[in-house]
């Protein structure tokens, strides 16, 4: 039996829009509930820069180099996808949340700080779209 | 009209809780203890890039929030901006607060996690009403 590697998921870490704390809140469903043993996540902040003089961030970049990444994206800027671009070539697939959304008018998120109810209800359905992509990927 | 804010870029790091402690904590600074002093601002943005963001920064007094000893807010505002006000660490309070072991789970925090969340706030809060103050005199 043949171990594949797993998947990373990167998510926005913005506090600009609602949509960072729906990428966050599902890259964290993804990987604790929906796909465990298929994927880890890969913290932005320290794949952008931090601690990069302690190699840090190289760890995860390097990870990203050799292991398919999905990253999801919080806002049209696509900080994640240009930061996994840059530092490790492009990333495997790309989940843009707001387009997600539309398809779920009915699912207003609380606030930034506090999805509430229906913010994780959209939390699992953008988390859901990440599980298919995953799977695509993993069983290519 | 003075309208100089003090600006807050937590990591919103979703590796481990502390970063979420941090990011809990600015929102609590921002929406209660220091509404119309302090505001929080996306860390991505200013790694892209984002000039009029970076403008704002310079010209404001900014504070970071970390979650982990990489220290990634930190390293990315001073690399982007070229100045930092002042530092905190999530883990500087949990490190503080031995009674409150914050609970593993991130998406939504546990109860221990909040009320560390809210100490450290209350600090932030102070630091913001200092930097105000020195927005105020013309200070440094």
């Amino acid at each position: 039996m043949s171990i594949k590697p797993k998947i990373g998921i990167i998510a926005c870490s913005g506090e600009n829009k609602i949509g960072g704390t729906l990428s966050r809140a599902a890259a964290r469903i993804v990987v604790e509930k929906l796909r465990p043993d298929n994927t880890i996540i890969l913290c932005q902040p320290l794949f952008m820069a931090g601690g990069l003089e302690r190699h840090g961030g190289q760890e995860e970049r390097d990870f990203a180099k050799t292991h398919p990444t999905i990253t999801i994206e919080g806002c049209e800027e696509e900080c994640a996808k240009i930061a996994v671009s840059n530092y490790s070539g492009p990333p495997a697939a790309t989940i843009y949340v707001e387009e997600i959304m539309k398809k779920y008018p009915e699912l207003q998120p609380k606030s930034k700080r506090e999805l509430g109810v229906n913010g994780m209800k959209l939390a699992e359905k953008i988390a859901e779209e990440i599980a298919k992509k995953v799977d695509e990927l993993y069983n290519k | 009209m003075d309208n100089k804010k003090v600006y807050i870029l937590p990591c919103s790091g979703i590796g481990k809780v502390f970063g979420s402690i941090g990011r809990e904590a600015a929102y609590i600074v921002v929406e209660e203890l220091a509404k119309d002093k302090a505001k929080i601002e996306c860390l991505p943005l200013i790694v892209k890039g984002k000039k009029e963001i970076i403008e704002i920064l310079k010209a404001n007094k900014v504070i970071v929030i970390d979650g982990c000893p990489m220290q990634c807010s930190y390293n990315d505002v001073i690399k982007a901006v070229g100045k930092v006000d002042a530092q905190f660490m999530s883990t500087d309070v949990v490190k503080e607060c031995r009674n409150l072991k914050p609970e593993s789970q991130i998406i939504p925090i546990g109860e221990n996690a909040k009320k560390l969340s809210r100490i450290l706030a209350e600090k932030i809060a102070l630091k913001v009403n200092e930097l105000m103050e020195e927005n105020q005199g013309g200070g440094k």
